[in-house]
């Protein structure tokens, strides 16, 4: 069974709901983001979605951008971006990565994405590709990847069909009209949105964007299989990379797991 | 035949598509589906024309360039005068033409970025004739080096947001216009300027712009009784040579030239010429020729020209050059500015730094052409604007 499959199974028969946490590989540093990615897991993520950073990252608000930026002046990229999950896998072969970035970056690095499986990676979300497109026409193809696509509010019913067709692992249903860590989160038509997904398939279903405080982790994850959290998460990152002291990171993804129990 | 694309996903050979975040598909495809309902309606066509004759001004000009023809003395040089359009460029004739799909679908919030402030200016002004609500995105670099367009721009009704993300130039305005369209879905038409960006849009900008060559081909029939035998524009993003190239396409006797910016010179990297030095790659929606390293990162650009000053370039010039139906060569900052002094003063015509481009080719063209060729420059846009920048490149006190 695959990774991600395993993961949400397992959560599922203790009745609980999946905590999708978000970092920026290399933000403050490729070392700091080792330690990040246990240290998210020990708080209670169940899945480590890793932003590969971008110059031109058209989905992201201010908080996410930035740390694309602080990272590529660190001159991150998916070589490097491998290598660590390479080590993080050293100590952790449970837990599910998620690799989430921009088209041009994964294109460059075709061969070695589709090697990534045997690496250690489990799927990828690229935010710039339409989800009824294949990735396979672009020459990413492993079928061990599980591939997530995004449905958004304007999606269509006809092309919710297509995408959940096409995607394999969950989907990632984007909660708002607007950019990563935007507000405004609208319950009841998040809730029926994510009931016709559900309706059609069996594919689990994550809610993300825009989640701030335990209060809409609660509400997101009472009508979804979990919630994905970025903006907040990479925010504190921030705050705290000078004396690396991430206590707070810590105890922010405890309150968010305890909010979705 | 090479002129019917793009295809129905939006490729031009390999290039185009729509590479955007979910959010945006629907936009994408409810402005394709009115955009095919418009395009072949008599009424919406007949105010489009309207609109061009009557607030642009067109048809522009074909002007016999004398004294530069005298001057190399070999093919007659022609020009297609964009620069008397109403706000000084070829910019107005696609903002006219989105702006009535954004009246079609009842939106009531414009948005749109800008590099030179061409594109500012001439979607603010359509807006303000409208009474819309309009949101423009610049670079902060730029914002500074054209000061006068951005102060057109607030006296047009329109909101300028600085964007300072990036290298603060074209591109990251594009970015954050695309942010702007993400959370503002619903209500806002996003008019980009150029023939990139996502499908439908660098079909939909190219067909309003073709004004231009469809003029042409009647204007060349009439000052020489044949069509021309080259037509040179510069390329930024691509639109006013697109709009000029399009007509032309199968015809194959007819050369098209575009002259990318070459910045400090294409051997020190500092430029703006993707099709000239760049690899496929996707960046604001569309595969295209990019400037990009070997990690996939958008390469910072380097122009005199604040139009030409972006890294990536239309998908279906990608294509062009892919079949060699198109050639694309690219000049230097200096001959740029070598050939920006040559326009005012043999042909009394201030010529925009974007459009210079196009004039600092023909030292290299004219002396293979003969007596009996001619070649039409599309003058895309009037150099009002860039006098600060002349001034201050050139260290001159006023």
């Amino acid at each position: 069974m695959k990774r991600i499959e395993k993961k949400l199974k397992e959560l599922s028969q203790d009745n609980q709901k999946a905590f999708v946490g978000y970092i920026v590989a290399g933000d403050p540093d490729l070392e700091t983001s080792l330690q990040l990615m246990h240290l998210s897991v020990d708080s209670g993520v169940d899945i480590l979605e890793i932003g590969v950073p971008f110059t031109d990252p058209i989905a992201e608000g201010p908080t996410i951008q930035q740390a694309h930026d602080r990272s590529l002046e660190n001159e991150t990229n998916l070589q490097k971006i491998i290598d660590l999950i390479c080590k993080f896998r050293e100590k952790d072969t449970n837990t599910p990565i998620i690799l989430m970035g921009y088209i041009n970056n994964f294109l460059m690095y075709k061969d070695l994405i589709n090697r990534s499986h045997e690496l250690g990676v489990d799927g990828v979300l690229v935010v710039d590709i339409p989800g009824e497109l294949s990735l396979e026409d672009y020459g990413i193809d492993n079928q061990d990847l599980d591939i997530i696509s995004l449905v958004s509010p304007t999606t269509s019913k006809e092309r919710v069909k297509e995408i959940v067709k096409n995607s394999t692992g969950f989907i990632y249903y984007v909660t708002l009209r607007g950019v990563t860590g935007s507000s405004n989160l609208d319950g009841n038509e998040i809730e029926q949105n994510i009931k016709y997904i559900k309706s059609i398939s069996s594919i689990p279903v994550m809610a993300g964007f825009g989640i701030k405080n335990s209060d809409d982790a609660k509400l997101l994850s009472s009508f979804s299989d979990g919630i994905v959290i970025g903006s907040s998460i990479v925010e504190l990152i921030y705050k705290n990379s000078e004396n690396k002291d991430f206590h707070e990171v810590s105890d922010y993804i405890s309150n968010m797991k305890d909010a979705i129990r | 035949m090479k002129d019917n694309l793009p295809d129905k996903d939006g490729f031009f050979g390999e290039y185009g598509g729509k590479f955007v975040p979910e959010t945006l598909m629907y936009a994408l495809n409810e402005l394709e589906q009115t955009y095919k309902t418009l395009k072949d309606n008599n009424d919406f066509n007949a105010e489009f024309h309207r609109d061009l004759a009557e607030f642009v001004g067109r048809p522009s000009p074909l002007y016999f360039a004398k004294r530069l023809t005298e001057n190399y003395n070999t093919a007659s040089i022609w020009l297609k005068r964009e620069d008397l359009n109403h706000t000084g460029a070829h910019k107005i004739n696609n903002t006219v033409g989105q702006i009535l799909l954004a009246k079609y679908m009842g939106k009531k919030r414009i948005i749109a970025e800008t590099g030179a402030g061409q594109h500012g200016v001439a979607t603010a002004t359509v807006a303000a004739r409208l009474g819309l609500d309009c949101h423009i995105y610049m670079g902060s670099e730029d914002v500074r080096r054209q000061s006068l367009n951005v102060y057109r721009m607030k006296l047009l009704g329109a909101e300028v947001h600085e964007v300072n993300s990036g290298s603060a130039t074209l591109k990251d305005a594009l970015n954050e216009a695309l942010r702007d369209w993400v959370t503002n879905i619903e209500d806002t038409y996003y008019i980009i300027g150029s023939v990139t960006g996502p499908h439908p849009y660098p079909m939909i900008v190219r067909d309003f712009n073709a004004v231009v060559g469809y003029e042409l081909i009647d204007q060349s029939q009439e000052s020489f009784g044949r069509m021309p035998d080259s037509i040179i524009a510069c390329v930024g993003g691509g639109s006013n040579a697109m709009g000029i190239f399009y007509p032309f396409i199968k015809m194959d006797n007819v050369e098209l030239i575009g002259v990318e910016a070459a910045g400090k010179g294409i051997e020190t990297g500092e430029h703006a010429a993707p099709l000239n030095d760049g690899t496929p790659g996707v960046l604001h929606g569309a595969k295209s020729y990019l400037m990009q390293d070997e990690s996939g990162q958008v390469k910072g650009t380097a122009s005199i020209s604040a139009g030409l000053d972006y890294p990536g370039v239309g998908p279906e010039h990608s294509w062009l050059k892919d079949i060699k139906r198109a050639k694309y060569v690219a000049v230097s900052d200096d001959e740029v500015m070598k050939a920006f002094h040559m326009v005012n003063k043999m042909e009394g015509i201030l010529p925009a730094l974007e459009t210079a481009h196009a004039f600092a080719y023909l030292d290299e063209l004219m002396p293979n052409m003969n007596k009996d060729q001619h070649i039409v420059i599309n003058v895309s846009g009037r150099g009002d604007k860039d006098l600060n920048s002349v001034v201050e490149i050139e260290d001159i006190k006023l």
